[in-house]
């Protein structure tokens, strides 16, 4: 028997996380991911105007609220036959490329990046770099002051960790730099139509509310160009730096630290025509890394399994199949999170995911290179797709200036619907951090049933009835613990997924929870 | 070496203004200001603590350019546990909070994000404890507790929820002795605006006690004024004049009432302030105001998107709503509820709500 040691909390996370793992020899032999918190909002729906849904949705998670929003406007475009015009296709996809690139940003250099980065070797800075020296200053300073919280205390820097004084300093600067850019690029959706930030008011059922003025797509114009710059002079540059070949992380990464089940899976995501068949983002599976078999998704091989998981027990079924009760006391139990499978197998979600299943070059000539899919190549996945949002970001702003140049542009469905007195909806995207699925039951123009599956259900699910981890604790498996007071491992595997644990809990009514109806809007 | 103290000392002192304007305080405050924050001995112990929330108050905060939040956090406040920021986790970041409530007993500020589930608590748990617990030991010791966001005020979305897990916010958990009453300031909307959470943490540390409150607890100087009132599409309203057509350009800055517009029931600063750093809000995007800052947000303010049933002061929403759908002679009703809006709608005070629909 190894020794057992807890995380809790995992921290620079969204929401509530705890992580559990046996170690022996050194290394991880086995772990349990939990969420522990639980709030109820699909219940909070039953019985609400449906067109609450996109609204109230958001607050899922305050971090990638706009998603939410946006899949639960597409799930009431689905319900209601609304019929998006492209005018709100496109600043939708705007909206949520703006979300993509502040989310992405953070994550690297705000929640990640300590975990890299022995911080106060900045005060071994020697260089002449005005900057740099403004940066080790400060840090100087704050310590001089005995006061350096919250950057310390943390766990101890390990031999993966940073140490190179000019390097450590330099990615210090970019995290105030980068604390600055996040603004600007959460900002840019606000300009152009979320109205504010976090939690978009602006995507609704039928397209977007705000008709953009040639002022306010000027300075998103120049908003999205400062960003930009900064994703491809900095980020990009800090992260191939780091986790590239020759990089201080490129021997994690060839460890393949956090690796998992090799299971990826994408719904697409971003639609490039009203059909949404064309997506930036593709929709695929690949099973055990087999790249050359890139499968199309069926939705109705998704179960999901609650043996582990505070719910009353049940077979796993399809998510709108079966009852679903709290049991905060069942024996076994561990987690709010349930644990949604394909074709009875564990998936990771995400921008790994996504990113293989695209066949990215970038990435595949990082793995032909020596990296293995793990905690650094996820980093690496999330850096490539943030460049090419940004880049297509240009893209469907032309397109938007053009369409709007033309008479009869339009924004949104007034036309195609009303609230339905019975009906019945899906809306799928992809998140920054994976596959998001919302879906909806109206009866007598109310919401009969919502329900949400988010991709750190995938991710951080528990195990399923036949014993199987879910993603997040076979990445664990053989993740190097020498030192059971500083698992600072756990943390970076558990980070690299951008955990998201809020949203990844959900309850619904029992008694009406019987959408049978599940297919791609 | 001076480079950074210059750099430093600027985007302090831009802190300074920031703050100094968001309270309504003149120029000729900045020194004073600076002077308190640099003044003391050391930085005033920060805890935030997060339960039955979504992080969009922590992502919020951030959000700020001036004042900038890293002057906040590295300069000015010592921030001890922040879960979603701390570079800590499990046992060191437990060490931390436990720390400070032991040994700054009395001298720390303590911030909650997100509601408190009470009536099965273990709907929140953190390091295996009941989030309920775990605000009730630091606000033993808190000088003073700021609720930020609905949820931690009021409740928000997590308190209507029927489930077992249903939270409460800071001051209902306070009134029914689950956690030790002390001074307590409600800064809601969903989620808190970054400009007020920054400017009622600095008034604290300026003047040792919470700025003037209203009867929800609510600072004064952020949510005394009804949104309608300051509302910059006020004149369209008072014009009869509604967005029914989100294509239209011409329209697109009409008033939002038939959207439904909750700006007639909700106080805060919003329209003057607006928000991600002043370039839009919630109606400047042509959607509505969901009524975020009043305590019973949600349910009480849904359906959203649907012209509320609560009846503006002496005007019933049929008028309204027939005027705009032009069941009734234009003239006289555009007449009617011009002169009720602008001639019977007392400035700063909520409407009456009742008689009627
Ligand atoms: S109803 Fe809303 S949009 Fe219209 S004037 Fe009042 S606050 Fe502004
Ligand atoms: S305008 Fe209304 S909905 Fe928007 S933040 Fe202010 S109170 Fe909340």
């Amino acid at each position: 028997m190894g020794q057992r040691i807890t995380v809790d909390p995992v921290t620079r996370i969204e929401g509530h996380l705890k992580i559990e793992v046996e170690i022996e020899n050194g290394v991880v032999k086995d772990a349990w991911s939990s969420g522990t918190m639980a709030r109820g909002f699909e219940a909070l729906l039953t019985g609400k105007d449906p067109r609450d849904a996109s609204y109230v949705t958001s607050r899922f998670c305050g971090v990638c609220f706009s998603v939410h929003q946006m899949a639960s406007a597409a799930c009431l475009d689905d319900a209601f036959g609304a019929q998006v015009p492209d005018g709100g296709r496109i600043l939708r996809n705007l909206l949520m490329g703006s979300e993509y690139l502040y989310d992405h940003i953070i994550h690297f250099y705000h929640l990640t990046a300590l975990d890299y980065l022995d911080i106060m070797a900045v005060a071994g800075y020697n260089g002449n770099d005005a900057g740099l020296n403004a940066v080790k200053d400060k840090v100087v300073s704050l310590v001089k002051r005995g006061d350096t919280y919250p950057l310390t205390p943390r766990y101890e820097p390990d031999e993966f960790s940073v140490a190179d004084p000019e390097i450590v300093t330099m990615a210090v600067s970019h995290y105030l730099e980068a604390l600055k850019i996040q603004v600007t690029a959460k900002n840019m959706g606000a300009v152009l139509g979320g109205g504010r930030v976090p939690h978009y008011q602006g995507i609704v059922v039928g397209g977007v509310t705000q008709i953009p003025s040639p002022e306010e797509i000027g300075r998103f114009k120049s908003m999205l160009a400062e960003v930009t710059a900064f994703i491809k002079n900095v980020y990009m540059k800090d992260v191939l730096l780091l986790g590239g070949p020759g990089g201080p992380l490129f021997p994690l990464a060839q460890l393949g630290v956090g690796g998992g089940h090799l299971n990826y899976l994408s719904y697409g995501g971003f639609p490039e025509e009203a059909s949404g068949k064309e997506m930036f983002f593709k929709a695929g599976v690949v099973r055990n890394l087999h790249l050359d078999n890139v499968q199309s998704f069926d939705p109705d091989k998704v179960t999901e399994s609650v043996k582990y998981a505070w719910y009353r027990e049940q077979e796993p079924v399809h998510p709108y199949d079966g009852e679903q009760i709290f049991d905060r006391d069942k024996a076994d139990a561990y987690s709010f999170v349930k644990a949604p499978r394909y074709d009875g197998m564990a998936f990771e979600v995400g921008p790994l995911a996504r990113m293989l299943i695209e066949k990215n070059p970038t990435l595949l000539s990082l793995v032909q290179a020596g990296a293995k899919p793990g905690a650094v190549a996820r980093h690496a996945a999330r850096m490539i797709e943030t460049v090419a949002l940004a880049d297509q970001m240009q893209v469907w702003l032309g397109q938007l200036i053009e369409a709007q140049g033309k008479p009869g542009f339009r924004i949104h469905d007034t036309d195609h619907w009303e609230v339905p007195d019975t009906a019945e909806g899906a809306g799928f995207y992809e998140a920054p951090r994976g596959a998001l699925g919302h879906w909806m039951k109206i009866k007598d123009k109310k919401i009969a049933n919502y329900q949400a599956v988010v991709p750190s259900t995938w991710n951080a699910s528990p195990r399923d009835e036949k014993g199987v981890r879910g993603q997040y604790e076979e990445s664990l498996i053989g993740a190097p613990v020498p030192d059971p007071e500083n698992p600072i491992n756990i943390v970076r595997v558990i980070r690299s997924f951008d955990p998201c644990l809020a949203c990844a809990v959900h309850i619904i009514d029992p008694k009406t929870n019987q959408i049978r109806k599940f297919r791609i809007g | 070496m001076s480079s950074f103290r210059n750099i430093s000392r600027r985007d302090f002192l831009k802190f300074c203004a920031g703050t100094a304007s968001i309270l309504g305080l003149s120029e000729a405050a900045v020194p004073r200001i600076a002077k308190a924050l640099e003044g003391a001995a050391k930085k005033p112990p920060v805890i935030w603590l997060e339960g039955q929330d979504c992080a969009g108050c922590s992502i919020s905060f951030i959000n700020s350019s001036n004042p900038g939040t890293a002057e906040l956090v590295l300069d000015t406040i010592s921030l001890r546990y922040h879960e979603s920021l701390m570079a800590a986790s499990g046992h060191v970041s437990e060490k931390a909070i436990q720390d400070t409530i032991k040994n700054e007993s009395g001298g720390y500020v303590l911030l909650v994000e997100g509601s408190i589930p009470t009536e099965d608590p273990r709907f929140c748990q953190i390091a295996g404890r009941n989030f309920v617990d775990i605000v009730a030991e630091a606000a033993a010791g808190a000088a003073a507790v700021i609720a930020i966001g609905s949820c931690a005020t009021y409740g928000g979305i997590p308190g209507d929820c029927p489930t077992p897990g249903r939270g409460m916010g800071v001051g209902d958990a306070m009134d029914k002795g689950l956690v030790p009453k002390k001074a307590l300031i409600n800064c809601p909307t969903c989620p808190v605006h970054p400009e007020r959470l920054i400017g009622t943490i600095v008034y604290y540390l300026l003047y040792g006690k919470p700025p003037a409150l209203d009867k929800v607890g609510r600072p004064v100087v952020f949510y005394d004024k009804l949104i309608h009132d300051n509302c910059e599409r006020r004149g369209h309203f008072d014009n009869g004049e509604f967005l029914t057509d989100w294509n239209s350009f011409e329209k697109r800055n009409w008033c939002m009432y038939l959207k439904g517009c909750k700006g007639p029931f909700t106080h805060s600063d919003c329209p003057k302030r607006r928000w991600s750093d002043g370039l839009n809000w919630c109606i400047g995007c042509s959607s509505v105001c969901q009524g975020c800052a009043e305590p019973d947000f949600y349910a009480g303010m849904s359906p959203l998107y649907e012209r509320s049933g609560k009846n503006l002061r002496g005007v019933s929403v049929e008028k309204i709503g027939a005027y705009a759908t032009g069941a009734v002679a234009v003239g006289l009703a555009g007449h009617f509820i011009g002169q009720a809006m602008t001639g019977r709608l007392g400035k700063g005070g909520p409407p009456e709500e009742g008689g009627g629909n």
